[in-house]
């Protein structure tokens, strides 16, 4: 069953040049969590606000939990909860109070916003500083605070935009901890992430967009295939220019080294010269990271040589 | 299920007031303070500078004030909860419907300014003002909030960040509580003035004020009420129109 379906959903934005959403496609199936991974202006928040009805599209529609959320936005609201991207606590409230607000003001009854509250204030190890006031605690906390406020609001569908951001590796597991969670009581999660492991430890599904239009769609491993058609990547540190790597793979210039994303064949081919000219290189599996720095960036040189 | 729904509603508005309007209260009683300090200020210099006579004229702008700052007040809070805190993004996608938030939000603000408008009405009393003037003291409280509290949700709409929102809301308060007669009777402006000051809501609201507590009316009640009403009517329009829940 599908949680939401995008059909040429386009939004372009007053005195915007360019959409943010352009004829955008997409299904998620329910009780799976579901990425969108693109660069900052990508369209990511601009599709997560459309389809938590806080933005109206230009055109197409968007239909979440069977529901057209234009058209019946007030029913939607019942069943969604959202973490927004950037967020802030308000002072002097307490991360226990920002929690219980939310679940308040969603209609909850006292003793049960105190319950779970409670128990999402634990899940996200808040308990300790559950009533300390909020604008004492770290960035990290705070949008711990943040998630909090949506883990135990019983909302079918959750969007989470950029929910790790600024969290330390340890904090962002107890956040993936929680959506796997909501993930197996059947609620259906809609998240934007600019972490490629995040995506591809979290993800059932993913989509890769940029400047509003869908690039690649599929499992993370499916992506991974269909797109780069190659499995293996290749760090080159030294003795090979960019022209002389070009016929073992796609080369990418990254952080003073080539990367040569290529085959099983290409990454011997590449292997053997390399002993030859005594180069240093390093073999792995190609990731997400690399799928995307490859659609991205063949994306933004199509368009250069366009222009 | 009607019941059900009513309970979820007022639990929501209850959520709402309780969280961001007597929970800052008592965490941090500044809070009052900013709402007490330009008017009760004006008031203590009213006092002293007249030897006590004017006392009544600061009850009455002290009281226009207060109410006016509560109402624009809340624009001030939307802007930050929509621009800084997002939290307006978490109510949208909630069941939370606009009124309630906005109502939550405006009572929200009324709570900060509750200890200091029972000041005012004790004081009131105290000049001896009927029963009668206190409870028309309150309707024109409430006609004047909503007015202002309008305002102010008209200005969030439009505020591209706190700060404007902030410098907007102070210089409104100005314009609308300060400047005009609402310190002083309408009577001692030029003649060419006073109908001009005699359309700004702020205005009636303090004549009415002022004849209550025995200052004598400077304009006739009919006409100050019908001004409020008036002022209050195309205020709710105005927002009716122009608040943007869902953006577009």
């Amino acid at each position: 069953m599908k949680a939401l379906e995008a059909q040429q959903l386009s939004k372009t934005y007053r005195k915007a040049k360019a959409p943010a959403l352009d004829s955008l496609d997409l299904e998620i199936e329910s009780g799976q969590i579901f990425t969108m991974l693109g660069r900052n202006g990508a369209g990511k928040t601009t599709f997560l606000r459309i389809a938590s009805t806080q933005l109206l599209p230009t055109s197409g529609s968007v239909t979440v939990l069977g529901l057209d959320a234009v058209k019946e936005a007030k029913e939607l609201r019942r069943r969604i909860a959202i973490a927004p991207q950037e967020a802030e606590t308000i002072y002097p409230l307490t991360p226990r109070d920002h929690v219980l607000l939310s679940l308040r003001m969603r209609g909850v009854e006292k003793h049960e916003a105190d319950r779970r509250a409670k128990l999402a204030l634990e899940d996200l190890e808040l308990a300790e500083v559950a009533d300390t006031n909020s604008d004492w605690l770290s960035g990290g906390l705070k949008q711990r605070v943040i998630v909090a406020m949506v883990v135990r609001t019983d909302a079918d569908l959750v969007f989470l935009d950029e929910p790790t951001i600024g969290l330390d590796p340890v904090n962002r597991r107890k956040v993936w901890e929680q959506l796997t969670r909501l993930k197996k009581a059947g609620k259906t999660i809609v998240l934007t992430t600019h972490y490629m492991d995040e995506a591809e430890a979290l993800s059932d599904n993913l989509v890769i967009i940029n400047k509003g239009k869908v690039m690649a769609a599929g499992t993370p491993q499916s992506v991974k295939a269909a797109v780069t058609n190659r499995s293996t990547r290749v760090d080159v540190m030294d003795r090979f220019s960019k022209s002389e790597l070009a016929e073992y793979g796609h080369v990418v210039a990254i952080a003073g080294k080539l990367r040569v994303l290529t085959d099983a064949d290409g990454a011997r081919r590449l292997g053997d010269e390399a002993v030859a000219r005594n180069a240093t290189i390093a073999i792995a599996p190609v990731t997400l990271d690399d799928v995307f720095v490859d659609i991205v960036g063949e994306a933004e040189k199509d368009e250069d040589d366009a222009d | 299920m009607k019941t059900m729904q009513t309970k979820k509603t007022l639990r929501s508005l209850w959520a709402i007031m309780y969280y961001l309007g007597f929970t800052p209260m008592v965490r941090n009683p500044l809070f009052m303070a900013f709402v007490f300090s330009t008017p009760f200020t004006l008031l203590f210099i009213l006092f002293v500078a007249s030897n006590g006579t004017a006392l009544p004229y600061g009850l009455a702008g002290a009281l226009t004030m207060i109410t006016t700052e509560l109402g624009l007040f809340v624009g001030t809070d939307l802007a930050s909860y929509k621009l800084q805190n997002r939290f307006q993004d978490i109510v949208v996608a909630s069941p939370v419907s606009p009124l309630i938030y906005m109502f939550g939000v405006a009572l929200s603000e009324l709570i900060f300014g509750s200890p200091a408008l029972l000041i005012l009405f004790g004081l009131i009393a105290e000049q001896g003002a009927t029963f009668g003037a206190l409870v028309s003291c309150l309707g024109v409280v409430m006609l004047l909030w909503v007015t202002a509290t309008s305002l102010g949700f008209f200005f969030s709409a439009y505020a591209p960040n706190t700060q404007n929102a902030f410098i907007i809301n102070g210089f409104i308060t100005t314009m609308l509580s300060v400047l005009p007669p609402v310190y002083y009777s309408v009577k001692v402006l030029p003649v060419w003035l006073a109908p001009l000051a005699e359309v700004i809501p702020t205005t009636e609201a303090s004549a009415l004020f002022q004849g209550a507590i025995g200052l004598g009316y400077s304009v006739e009640p009919v006409y100050g009420f019908a001004v409020l009403l008036a002022a209050t009517f195309v205020m709710l329009l105005l927002v009716s129109f122009k608040m943007k829940w869902r953006e577009s």
